[in-house]
């Protein structure tokens, strides 16, 4: 007996500075969900320098991620316009050699970072591609009405969980992705009708688990999903998000220079 | 340190892997006209959305043209160790790349080769996978 109480008392302490040391929050989180910060709601805080999405499997088709055709539900009649050709008009074709903005996704897809801020009504998204920010609000409120569609559409975060579904309606018609490399003739659009419902789901410290599920009534029979990742980059947050202003030195736009 | 960022350039030339600017490369400089050339740095802009460097270039009757190359953007140059020290005014380089579709004195300068042999990978992407 005399035993057992001094046990207790060395075990007693340890026990009480191991669950001080687990954040408020995670206590009663299951063991598989430990080891990443959670807000003080108990969701999963998602802030950190993070690389631009990938595929978390399979080869890379170009410098910048792109969504894979081998992935595409069948056209709708007409929607074969999706395939929109390159005319030779950079304007046309390449509307960002002119600053243009490349558009949700396309724009947090190349091979920049993206750093994400989190409370608990928001979560801020900012690539340092042409520092485009989008904040999400996360409180279930439903999309709003009646608003001129955009380039990043009107984004609307709920929890499922652990799981962060995002809502994306309200574009307009405008770039899918940056598929020069797949395929150079191509110039993939998607319609005014894109909705995009992005699943972020943190599997451990270094990971969130990207599903991307690309809806658009106007061109496909059904709706498809990329399961891509993001990868934490503690390193970077030194130097944070350099500054990209697209118009600050854009001499050859287009391919026709300005003299220095 | 400087030795490991150079050999490290030197695998990213080696592993073919694109540093991004803000568009295509297909939509600037002509990917059938390669130009290689050597001279004498004259400036380095170190801005947005691409950096350019120039270089004065002696022609074949003694003439001298300055010509105008572009790289990646500053910041993604910077997060791989290319620092805007890397290249000064008054170093001997020869560089490599394509072109403006404009037919000008301008062209993406994808890599950069000092006198001593160090090369500095300044490319825009896509460039390599051609």
């Amino acid at each position: 007996m005399k035993m057992r109480l001094i046990a207790s008392l060395i075990v007693a302490p340890v026990i009480l500075a191991a669950a001080l040391a687990v954040p408020h929050a995670q206590r009663g989180a299951p063991a598989a969900a430990r080891g990443f910060p959670r807000t003080a709601e108990g969701k999963p805080d998602f802030s950190g320098m993070w690389d631009n999405p990938k595929p978390a499997s399979g080869p890379m088709r170009g410098p910048a991620t792109v969504f894979d055709r081998g992935k595409f539900p069948r056209f709708k009649p007409g929607g074969e316009a999706f395939y929109e050709p390159r005319t030779g008009d950079p304007r046309h074709d390449e509307p960002r050699a002119f600053c243009m903005p490349s558009g949700f996704p396309s724009a947090f897809l190349g091979p920049y970072p993206v750093q994400m801020v989190q409370n608990s009504k928001y979560l801020v998204m900012t690539t340092e591609f042409m520092r485009v920010t989008r904040i999400i609000p996360l409180d279930g409120r439903p999309h709003q009405t009646d608003i001129e569609p955009t380039y990043y559409g009107d984004s609307v975060g709920r929890w499922e969980g652990d799981t962060l579904v995002i809502d994306t309606t309200q574009f307009k018609r405008w770039s899918l992705d940056d598929n020069y490399y797949g395929n150079p003739k191509e110039y993939r659009m998607h319609s005014d009708a894109f909705h995009t419902i992005e699943r972020l789901t943190r599997t451990d410290l270094n990971t969130i688990k990207y599903d991307f599920t690309v809806d658009d009534p106007k061109i496909f029979t059904a709706a498809w999903t990329e399961n891509w990742e993001f990868k934490l980059h503690p390193e970077w947050e030194k130097t944070g998000l350099y500054e990209m202003v697209c118009n600050e030195n854009n001499r050859c736009p287009g391919g026709k220079c300005e003299k220095p | 340190m400087r030795s490991r960022i150079i050999a490290w350039l030197g695998m990213l030339v080696v592993s073919g892997v694109p540093l991004l600017a803000h568009h295509s490369a297909v939509a600037e400089y002509d990917l059938e006209k390669p130009v290689k050339m050597s001279g004498t740095v004259t400036r380095v802009e170190w801005s947005n959305p691409h950096i350019w460097f120039y270089v004065d270039v002696k022609n074949p009757d003694g003439t001298i043209t300055n010509w105008g190359f572009s790289g990646g953007a500053p910041g993604v140059l910077q997060r791989r160790g290319i620092s805007r020290t890397a290249m000064k005014p008054g170093d001997v380089v020869k560089v490599e790349g394509f072109r403006a579709k404009d037919g000008s004195t301008n062209g993406s300068g994808n890599t950069v080769t000092f006198e001593d042999g160090r090369r500095v990978f300044t490319a825009m992407e896509g460039f390599q996978q051609k």
